[in-house]
């Protein structure tokens, strides 16, 4: 039985490719998984531009650098989702980094759809980018939260 | 890997060595068999061969050329993994000795016991006593000792003699001469052969000898027995030993080189195989001897004494040798076990520090060679694509000797630790960058497709399927040199550490090697391999991230070693991505190392320009530090080029000031004043409340003045502060306002205002440019125009009031442009005509423009008509001349001034059938006064879009119901034509003419026309004519309104006035006609010529023509018949004729007729004439006429005496008294409707067939006068 996944960080990218959220579970280590989140978009990239048919969400592992593996996954609007797991020696199951990339898919889906976040902005604003950009802000706090749970839930698999 | 030995590295493969192709130093001394004496150099030139100075050439450029090919066989590498039987050859001398086996001679008696130099029981050895293995045991086999010898010989050949002529007798005495000589020679030769054949054997190594001979000399008869001799005479084996090779081409010398290794291959494995046994046999030798060797060597001796090497030692000894010779072998799988076996043992020695005591130099050596073996494992895993496999051996590797490394007191702490795990990396590195230069791929890792259905069983792949061990996901060498630099950098910040701790007190062993190492520059070298690598495997259409990641790592260990001008090259590069991709969390520690770069290197202006983009980015870990840096470095510095003002572009940054451009409105008239409000918005993550702003210009789109917003302090600073600048105009001069320009975090500055055009374009704010004024420093900061900052989101609100403050949110998304249009047209539009419009005529729309605007206006017109979807209606349009069904366009009512009306027609012609017609106009108008828009419209740079040109379009539809202005209907009724008809073989019946007098038809019709006035006025009927038409079969008789002047036209009709016509027509329908179910077209048309009796006015309206076409004629068909005709009135007593006109119309059947007279005594006539009796048979067309004569002899209604006609012919034999009843007719009554569907008679529902039975009783009386 492998050991449970050990999350560090977990980046929401834009599909203009701007940073949504990228939340990290290790102190003093932030602009580290800045740049996982960043350069795991290379891998990305071309991972989807080989085959644009693809309905497969999840893009496996990109790379394994330092002592983080970074596995991506691509939501069908195109908005990434990076996470970098703590590189232990043993075999990730790929079942399980899914279920944690569909959780916190539906914590983004479920964070974007509030209406509220349309509050401030112009209504039929060309900008696309506009919820997406802002539900990682500083003013709204329960995306935070539910990716916080996530990764809390992932790390309580360990305490049982 | 260049830390490690090569030997212990390099791929193995069977070593040859090759003697007798020396290079040609010789040139004067030509390449001969050495007599077997002189077995060293130089040769003694008496023996030379006098070889004619051109075959010795052909045999120098053979030597040469196999030289070349010999050693382009394979070059020492590590990454080899193809298995070609390819030798590494090393060119040696002919007298090449090889290394002593052991010490002592082998005529010593202690030969047996003695051991190899090598060996660590021998006390010279450099293992000597617990050595385990050194490179030079590998550099033995690879250099020293070969498992093939290849000797090259010259056979000896007398030169030819010419032969004075060919008709001479073979020399015999020459011949003799010649003979002796080769055999001298070649027993020379053998003696030679024989003596390098006795060294090798010792050692088992194969001998095979090449003799080089030419060309002449390979068809010598005598050749195979001299080989023969000489291959006895030397002891050679019998296989594959000894050769022949003449000078031959460069491609086929290679062929020989192939086949020359193929030959040889086999007893080359045959030798390591010996090898292999006998240090197998000495391990299980020794293995069984451990238990009783072990306590002879009991290590409680004292220290300074070495200890011999442990049995442990002797199996890694073993171990590694035969895996060794494995690997020269070619077997990859029996290598890698005892290349693993061997490694598992040393782990065991590793695990002991009484076996191998830390530090010391067999500590060390063991190191390296567990290193190394290491390197070997995977290498041989990846030679077998089994990357995980090499990659899990590898990490363990790592883990394993980092566990030690914490032992033995050199944990992640130290230097040396990392130094090696460095090492580790980049060894692995190369090795897979020198894979990937042959045959090693990298695999892609993508995810294997999920199983589509659950219930397949697991196979193989099942654990990949499941997952993959990232650490074991093999990648590009790039990301392993990358992780070398990492770790080399962790390696420079220990020693650091540790150099800063250990100021002054005695260096740790290590230290001074440590400090020669320049660190950065290994790190760079490491970083810049991993940038190419990076590069190299990135796809091409990557953004190239990881590479800029590669390179922000270049460009800080730049900076660390000094090179600042280098570093902010790199930062140059990276921050652009960055800033577009807007990375701000990177961006920001990439600036603070720039700017470090730049205070460095003493560049103010890249100083500044990086502090007021790191401003903009904002400081919230310090607020303000950043603006009092900047302060600091205004103040106590002066600009480059103080001229000019710095420009620091934040364009594609992140702005100073967060502005929003809101327009109140989106889209307002040429000339109209649009209400707009500038938000300044000072940044709540960043202080920039000292700045020395002392300007904001804003610059529009199109030729607007800027505003420029100058900066006085203010007694009170409100949070929101709004600055009115009243109306803008186009092309005024500079907008100067004043404001206090210091914001703090979160303050607002409104500048609010009205903007009108004259011309219709798009209005924006095209850049906002914030300059900052301090001493000699003028610093102009363009931004983009309406940029929020990451994060924050600037919901556009306007002020509606500032005491208290209060926004209204804007709903609008393109708030922040304006489109100025022109204004529209006034033009009024009108249509008059009375409706309905009847049909036929050329109904008038009166199209009536009225310029109702300032402008003159250029007015073109386009009408459609629309198809109309009522049945056979037609109609078309008439225009200003033109005439068209569909679409009128571009009908130019001319330039229209103010308050002018344009009158135009359109006249709608509709026939067929009433019904609704509709018509779309279109009235176009283009502004004609000079309009500014137009003469600008050449300038390039104005808009030439739809905003820009005055032009603006009226659409109407009119629906104009349509009525029939007449109507006609007709009412048709049939009698049987009396008149005389040609007989059957008369001419005349085949002529056109036939019926032109009007007697020869068959039938006569009697056509009633009634004429109603429909519509909602009167008409003026000028006249109604019957136009008659050629129509085989009909013709027009006569008609009513033909005969004379019945003063009915013209008239004056009201709605709802009738009128009547009437004529006869005869038909006589043709063949074609009868067939085609007897429908005779009507023989002609009426046409009416009326005009509308109103027009607005009171004009009269056109003569306009309706034409109604006669109805189609479909009389009655008779077969047989009889025709009775008298007299309506006789006087009594007075005879009248009777006839009776008995007609076979039948078209094919002749009739046999009998009449009979009924007579009745009631009768009130007295008959004279046939009472009973057959007429000759009746041919079809055929008639008979009986005439009798009648005395009246009653007066009043006196009814006709009765008549049967029978027809015989038909009743046949059966019937004989009677017969059909052939119907009689009164021609007086006959008046019959049409045919049963006679649906074309108008109002044809009283349509009856005319031949009821009851007309056979119906025969007429005659009314008979006193």
């Amino acid at each position: 039985m492998p050991p449970p996944l050990r999350l560090n960080a977990v980046a929401f990218i834009s599909p203009q490719n701007h940073p949504i959220l990228i939340r990290t579970f290790q102190k003093g280590d932030e602009l580290k998984y800045h740049y996982v989140a960043h350069t795991s978009l290379d891998v990305i990239e071309e991972r989807i531009s080989g085959d644009s048919k693809s309905t497969e969400c999840y893009l496996g592992l990109l790379y394994a650098m330092d002592d983080v593996a970074a596995y991506g996954y691509i939501t069908p609007l195109k908005v990434k989702i990076v996470i970098a797991l703590a590189l232990t020696d043993s075999v990730v199951r790929d079942a399980e980094v899914i279920s944690a990339f569909k959780a916190l898919h539906m914590a983004f889906y479920h964070a974007v759809s509030n209406p509220f976040l349309k509050l401030d902005a112009a209504t039929n604003s060309g900008n696309d980018q506009y919820p997406y950009l802002l539900v990682g802000g500083s003013k709204w706090k329960s995306f935070r939260q539910r990716v916080d749970e996530i990764s809390k839930a992932l790390g309580n698999v360990t305490s049982t | 890997m260049n830390s490690y030995p090569p030997e212990l590295l390099s791929q193995l493969a069977p070593v040859m060595f090759v003697a007798g192709l020396d290079a040609p130093t010789s040139t004067s001394t030509p390449p001969a068999p050495p007599t077997p004496q002189s077995a060293t150099h130089p040769h003694t030139p008496s023996s030379a061969p006098p070889t004619p100075s051109k075959s010795q050439d052909s045999f120098a450029q053979l030597a040469s050329r196999l030289r070349d090919a010999l050693q382009s066989q394979r070059k020492p590498t590590i990454w080899a993994p193809e298995r070609t039987k390819t030798f590494h050859i090393i060119l040696v001398d002919k007298a090449i000795r090889f290394p002593p086996r052991k010490l002592v001679p082998p005529e010593d008696p202690q030969f047996s016991n003695a051991h190899s130099p090598l060996s660590p029981l021998t006390p010279s050895s450099p293992l000597y006593p617990d050595g385990l293995i050194a490179p030079i045991w590998i550099r033995k086999h690879t250099a020293l000792v070969p498992s093939v010898f290849v000797l090259f010989l010259r056979l000896f050949e007398v030169p030819p003699i010419n032969p004075r002529s060919p008709l001479d007798p073979p020399d015999v005495e020459h011949e003799r001469e010649r003979g002796e000589e080769e055999r001298r020679r070649d027993a020379e030769l053998s003696a030679e052969i024989a003596q390098r054949k006795k060294s090798t054997n010792e050692r088992g190594i194969k001998l095979t000898v090449v003799l080089l001979a030419s060309r002449r000399m390979l068809d010598d008869p005598s050749l195979d027995g001299r080989l023969t001799f000489i291959r006895r005479q030397s002891g050679l084996d019998s296989r594959a030993a000894l050769f022949v090779l003449s000078p031959v081409s460069s491609s086929e010398l290679n062929d020989f080189v192939r086949s020359l290794q193929d030959a040889l291959y086999e007893p080359a494995l045959e030798y390591y195989t010996t090898h292999s046994k006998r240090v197998r046999r000495k391990r299980n030798r020794h293995s069984q001897a451990v238990s009783s060797y072990n306590p002879v060597h009991n290590p409680l001796a004292a220290p300074n004494i070495p200890r011999p090497l442990r049995p442990e030692g002797w199996t890694v000894r073993y171990e590694y040798k035969m895996a060794c010779f494995a690997e020269f072998r070619g077997e990859d799988e029996v290598a890698l076990k005892h290349y693993q076996d061997a490694y598992a043992t040393l782990l065991i020695m590793f695990g002991s520090t009484a076996i191998l005591p830390p530090r010391t130099k067999r500590w060390a050596e063991a190191k390296v060679l567990a290193d190394t073996i290491n390197v070997k494992i995977s290498k041989l895993y990846l030679y077998n694509n089994e990357h995980a496999l090499a990659l899990s051996h590898h990490n363990s590797h790592m883990r394993r000797f980092a566990d030690f490394s914490r032992g033995w007191g050199i944990g992640e702490e130290t230097f040396e630790y990392w130094s090696w795990m460095a090492r580790q990396h980049r060894v692995l590195a190369e090795l897979l960058e020198q894979g990937s230069r042959t045959t090693l791929t990298f695999p892609t890792h993508l995810p294997v497709p999920r199983p589509a259905s659950v219930g397949t069983p697991l196979e193989l792949d099942a654990v990949r399927a499941l997952g993959l061990n990232p650490s074991h996901a093999l990648q590009h060498p790039g990301h392993y040199y990358y992780m070398a630099a990492r770790c080399t950098e962790v390696r420079r910040e220990r020693f650091l550490a540790g150099e800063s701790m250990a100021q002054g007190a005695p260096a740790a062993p290590g230290y001074a090697n440590e400090e020669k190492v320049d660190h950065l520059t290994i790190i760079l070298e490491l970083y810049t391999k991993s940038y190419e690598l990076f590069k190299k495997y990135s796809s091409p259409a990557s953004q190239g991230r990881l590479t800029l990641w590669i390179a922000c790592r270049i460009a800080h260990t730049y900076y660390e070693s000094g090179k600042f001008d280098m570093a902010v090259r790199f930062f140059e590069r990276i921050a652009k991505t960055y800033r577009r991709e807007k990375w701000g969390t990177m961006l920001r520690p990439l600036l603070g190392t720039w700017y470090a770069c730049a205070q460095k290197l003493g560049d103010i202006d890249m100083t500044v320009k990086l502090l007021i983009e790191m401003i903009g980015y904002g400081d919230t870990d310090e607020p303000g530090t950043l603006q009092e840096d900047l302060l600091a470095v205004l103040r106590s510095s002066v600009p480059s080029k103080p001229d000019e003002p710095l420009m620091v572009d934040l364009k594609e940054s992140e702005p100073l000031l967060d502005t929003t451009m809101l327009f109140w409105k989106s889209e307002v008239r040429v000339g109209e004043d649009a209400a707009f409000q500038l938000s300044l918005i000072a940044p709540t993550n960043t202080v920039i409340s000292s700045l020395p702003i002392d300007s904001i210009t804003v610059r529009f789109t199109e030729e607007y003045a800027p505003v420029i917003i100058q900066h006085t302090p203010a007694s009170t600073q409100d949070r929101v502060r709004l600055v009115q600048v009243g109306r803008l105009e186009h092309e005024d001069e500079d907008m100067e306002i004043e404001a206090d320009l210091r914001l703090k975090p979160g303050d607002r500055l409104i500048v609010s205002g009205t903007m009108s055009s004259e011309i219709p374009r798009l209005l924006k704010v095209s850049s906002v440019t914030i300059e900052l004024k301090e001493g000699d420093w003028t610093i102009e900061v363009p931004q983009e125009p309406c940029a929020a900052r990451e994060g924050s989101s600037l919901a556009p609100r306007w002020l509606s009031s500032l005491n208290p403050v209060n926004f209204l949110p804007m709903g609008r998304g393109d708030h922040s442009s304006l489109s100025i249009r022109h204004r529209p047209h006034e033009l009024s539009v009108s249509f008059t005509h009375p409706e309905p419009a009847l049909l036929d005529e050329e109904y008038p729309i009166m199209i009536e423009i009225t310029n109702t605007d300032e402008r003159e206006l250029d007015i073109i017109v386009d009408v459609l008509l629309q198809p109309t979807e009522i049945d056979i209606a037609v109609q078309h349009i008439i225009f200003d001349g033109q005439q068209s069904s569909g679409l009128i366009k571009g009908i130019h009512f001319g330039v229209v001034a103010p308050g002018v009306t344009a009158l135009k027609t359109l006249y709608l012609v509709s026939g067929g059938a009433p019904g609704d017609r509709t018509i779309d106009v279109s009235v176009q108008s283009s502004s004609t006064t000079n309009d500014p828009s137009r003469s600008r419209s050449t300038s390039p740079a104005s808009p030439a879009g739809p905003l820009s040109r005055d032009v603006s379009e009226t659409l109407q539809t009119l629906v104009i119901p349509t009525l029939s202005a007449l109507e006609v209907v007709y009412d048709v009724g049939y009698r049987r034509a009396l008149g005389k008809r040609a007989e059957l073989a008369d001419l005349l019946r085949y002529e056109e003419e036939g019926i032109d007098d009007g007697t020869g038809g068959d039938s006569e019709a009697v056509v009633t026309a009634r004429v109603t006035c429909g519509g909602p006025w009167g008409l003026e009927i000028e006249s109604l004519n019957l136009i008659r038409q050629e129509v085989g079969g009909a013709k027009v008789l006569e008609c009513f309104s033909e005969e004379g002047d019945n003063n009915m036209f013209p008239g004056e009709y009201l709605p709802g006035d009738e009128f009547c016509d009437m004529f006869r027509v005869s038909i006589a329908p043709d063949e074609d006609q009868g067939l085609n179910g007897g429908v005779v077209p009507g023989p002609g048309k009426y046409e009416i010529i009326w005009r509308s009796r109103i027009l607005p006015g009171g004009d009269r309206g056109p003569l306009t023509s309706t034409h109604f076409a006669l109805p189609p004629l479909l009389p009655p068909r008779d077969e047989l018949i009889a025709l009775l005709s008298v007299p309506s009135t006789a006087k009594l007593h007075a005879p009248i004729p009777m006839e009776l006109t008995i007609r076979n119309q039948h078209p094919s059947r002749s009739a046999n007729i009998e009449v009979q007279l009924a007579l009745d005594p009631l009768d009130g006539f007295v008959v004279a004439g046939l009472r009973s009796g057959h007429i000759p048979v009746l041919l079809p067309g055929g008639e008979e006429k009986l005439v009798w004569r009648l005395i009246p002899i009653e007066c009043g209604y006196v009814r006709v005496p009765g008549i049967k006609v029978m027809d015989r012919r038909r009743s046949g034999a059966e019937q004989e008294a009677e017969g059909d009843l052939v119907k009689v007719v009164d021609v007086r009554l006959d008046w019959r409707r049409g045919t049963e569907d006679t649906r074309l008679v108008a109002e044809g529902a009283e349509a009856e067939g005319g031949a009821s039975p009851a007309e056979q009783v119906g025969l007429g009386t005659v009314l008979v006068l006193p």
